[in-house]
């Protein structure tokens, strides 16, 4: 189980760091930082810029993408 | 609504600098800078932090809020809570933890607005109080109406609070800061204040007519 998870419907407005996973399911807008692995589902919606451990993503993602690993794209990313 | 089974969670570790806004239930370990606005209900779960304005359908507090609590359907704060902000919904439950802050519980939502305002300004004055002297003018100022709302506050009408901010909020501070004193002053103090002492049965004589009286007699 993630530590956080933004569910769908969910939607962020600013900055979110953490130090564990995150899950992404609903919207971020503004700048996401995380110390470990960041996954993007499909339906999720982020326009922001992304810095953290490894990276999947199935959604949507606007904005810089720095990761320790290369991005996994997943079927449906954009 | 499919959303509402989406669990949003803030993990320990997250902090969250921005608003968060929506639609499903959210839960808080971590910390969040912004206000939380959504439909569904929100848990700030012990280590959880909010600096900011909250408003959901049920809010449960195990937490600390730094900001004004407003729930559609109910407000729990549990042990452990710490809230420094008003709470504002149909139902107020206060099981354990600390408020700072005004309680406005009923179906009366948004008609006192500016009360609240008003008395969110004068908050800080009655708040420097201490303890003790915060007590006393709850008391003083409405012995009857404080007791019932400080024990549950939860059926009693909007219209009478709003008309009198002021002893409900020093009744709340003194809840906060003296519970135990205020308990004391409520059961001993009040009923006291509407008897008076007890009337004098035999009627008192002045210094000595006494012996006046013995000697005519």
């Amino acid at each position: 189980m993630a530590s956080t998870v933004i569910g769908a419907g969910i939607t962020i407005e600013g900055e979110v760091t953490a130090d564990d996973d995150v899950v992404v399911q609903g919207t971020i807008r503004g700048k996401l930082t995380s110390r470990d692995a960041v996954t993007v589902e499909s339906g999720a919606v982020v326009e922001a810029d992304v810095a953290s451990g490894p990276l999947s993503v199935a959604g949507a993602v606007t904005g810089n993408i720095t990761s320790t690993s290369r991005p996994a794209r997943r079927s449906s990313a954009t | 609504m499919a959303t509402r089974d989406a669990v949003t969670v803030i993990g320990r570790g997250t902090h969250v600098r921005g608003k968060v806004a929506g639609d499903g239930d959210l839960e808080i370990q971590g910390r969040v800078d912004g206000s939380v606005a959504v439909d569904g209900d929100v848990t700030i779960e012990q280590g959880g932090l909010v600096a900011s304005d909250v408003s959901g359908r049920r809010i449960v507090v195990r937490g600390a809020v730094k900001g004004d609590l407003t729930a559609t359907e109910s407000i729990a704060l549990e042990e452990g809570a710490r809230v420094v902000g008003d709470l504002r919904a149909p139902r107020v439950a206060i099981v354990g933890g600390l408020v700072r802050g005004y309680v406005q519980s009923g179906d009366g939502q948004g008609a006192p607005r500016g009360a609240v305002k008003s008395a969110a300004v004068a908050r800080p004055a009655v708040a420097a109080k201490p303890a003790v002297p915060a007590a006393k003018p709850a008391v003083v100022a409405a012995p009857a109406p404080s007791a019932p709302r400080a024990v549950q506050a939860s059926n009693g009408s909007p219209a009478a609070r709003a008309a009198q901010p002021a002893p409900q909020q020093v009744a709340h501070v003194s809840r906060e800061r003296a519970e135990a004193p205020r308990a004391i002053s409520l059961a001993g103090g009040a009923p006291a204040a509407k008897q008076g002492p007890p009337p004098q049965v035999v009627p008192s004589l002045k210094k000595g007519a006494k012996g006046a009286l013995k000697k005519k007699a």
